[in-house]
């Protein structure tokens, strides 16, 4: 009786510091994704109409950058949109 | 202690006599058995004119101890984009890969390419020059010369930029891998360290500018545009701490003064050089111009003194 109640305890302190542990990196992984678009932007701008650094850069780092080139491309989907993405950044309905 | 070759640049606006005064250098260090390897980084490749035969990428001998070169930047500007295809289809998901060529197409008409070619053949022609006493580069002209000098420069303004960006990405994710597994585990990241070789590689060109190897050679004629664009190039490699080893005022006319020239232009690093009577094209001509003019251009290879040391 006792182990069973110690074990329910145990999951559900897991459970409870899995979801605060999300939580608290929620609004710091937003940030990542934040920072890797302007880099994305930064690198590969002349795509989407913005001034490039040396195109040397660009070439060199392309073929790395597949992550950020597909962020780049969805910003552009959500772009008109910013308001929403905030909102649902921050948790609000 | 450095051990490469010695690196002459000859610089200057269009028409002023660089690919003749190179020619004539290469010719001079040649006849003193230096070996010496001539390159034309003009596009317009004036020096198959003057020595009357076809250069290409692959060092030709004209006399003992003076191969000539010409750059070829269509077949730099396709390697670069060549080898940057092929790291995208090795790296990218077959699917990325295949909708980037669309937009990869667009690069090859990028502003940049042309001088970022050029700084990419002048690597190549450093790394195979061991073998060289000096090597001689006859510059494009102005517009195309400057973004080249510059070019390390402003990447490594971008570079360091791009760094600080990545380190806050890198930093912020091992925060994130810290509270979400307890530990830091990141795997390396590729672009951080493609930056840092990036850093290194420019710092090393940029750093090969400004070595003491490294000597440029300003040519200009006593003409007023001619002049206005000397001081303007002087100038804007001033502003990249570049230094002009030597004013070459070319086709002088017996009886014509130089005007302003010298005190603006520091008159200690003057080396000046009559207009020939004849036409100076063939290897016969211009070896019979050095014969006549072999102390001055002994003496424009010898290093001037700054003005603090004498005149």
């Amino acid at each position: 009786m006792m182990r069973t109640l110690k074990n329910r305890l145990v999951r559900l302190w897991r459970t409870a510091d899995e979801v605060a542990r999300e939580k608290a990196v929620d609004t710091v992984s937003h940030e990542v994704t934040e920072l890797e678009n302007i880099f994305a932007l930064l690198v590969l701008g002349m795509f989407v109409g913005i001034p490039s650094p040396p195109i040397q850069i660009t070439l060199d780092l392309m073929p790395d950058m597949e992550h950020e080139f597909d962020l780049m491309l969805s910003k552009v989907a959500t772009a008109h949109d910013p308001l929403g993405e905030l909102f649902s950044v921050l948790d609000i309905d | 202690m450095n051990t490469g070759p010695e690196i002459h640049f000859f610089i200057g606006k269009g028409g002023v006599g660089k690919s003749t005064t190179s020619a004539l250098t290469s010719l001079f260090l040649a006849a003193s058995g230096k070996n010496t390897l001539l390159v034309s980084m003009d596009p317009a490749h004036n020096q198959r004119d003057l020595f009357e035969t076809d250069f290409s990428e692959k060092p030709k001998q004209v006399v003992q101890h003076l191969a000539v070169k010409e750059i070829d930047t269509a077949h730099w500007v396709g390697k670069c984009l060549k080898e940057t295809r092929e790291n995208i289809r090795k790296t990218y998901l077959y699917e990325s890969a295949f909708n980037l060529q669309d937009h990869f197409k667009v690069l090859q008409f990028s502003p940049g390419l042309e001088e970022y070619a050029l700084l990419t053949a002048f690597e190549d022609v450093l790394g195979r020059a061991s073998d060289k006493d000096a090597v001689i580069f006859d510059m494009a002209p102005t517009a195309l010369t400057l973004r080249f000098f510059s070019l390390p420069n402003v990447t490594l303004v971008w570079l360091n930029q791009l760094l600080t960006l990545r380190r806050q990405i890198c930093q912020k994710k091992e925060i994130i891998s810290k509270i979400r597994i307890g530990t830091c585990e990141m795997e390396r990241d590729r672009i951080k360290e493609k930056l840092q070789s990036l850093i290194g590689r420019h710092t090393c060109l940029r750093d090969r500018f400004l070595s003491e190897d490294s000597r440029i050679h300003l040519v200009m004629n006593v003409d007023r545009l001619s002049f206005s664009e000397a001081v303007r190039i002087k100038q804007r490699l001033a502003d990249i701490r570049i230094g002009i080893d030597r004013v070459v005022v070319n086709k002088t006319q017996p009886g014509k003064p130089l005007g302003a020239l010298p005190e603006t232009l520091e008159p200690h690093r003057l080396a000046v050089f009559p207009l020939a009577s004849g036409t100076l094209v063939g290897l016969q001509a211009m070896q019979a111009y050095l014969q006549v003019q072999r102390e001055s251009f002994a003496d424009m290879l010898t290093r001037p003194l700054s003005t603090g040391q004498g005149s």
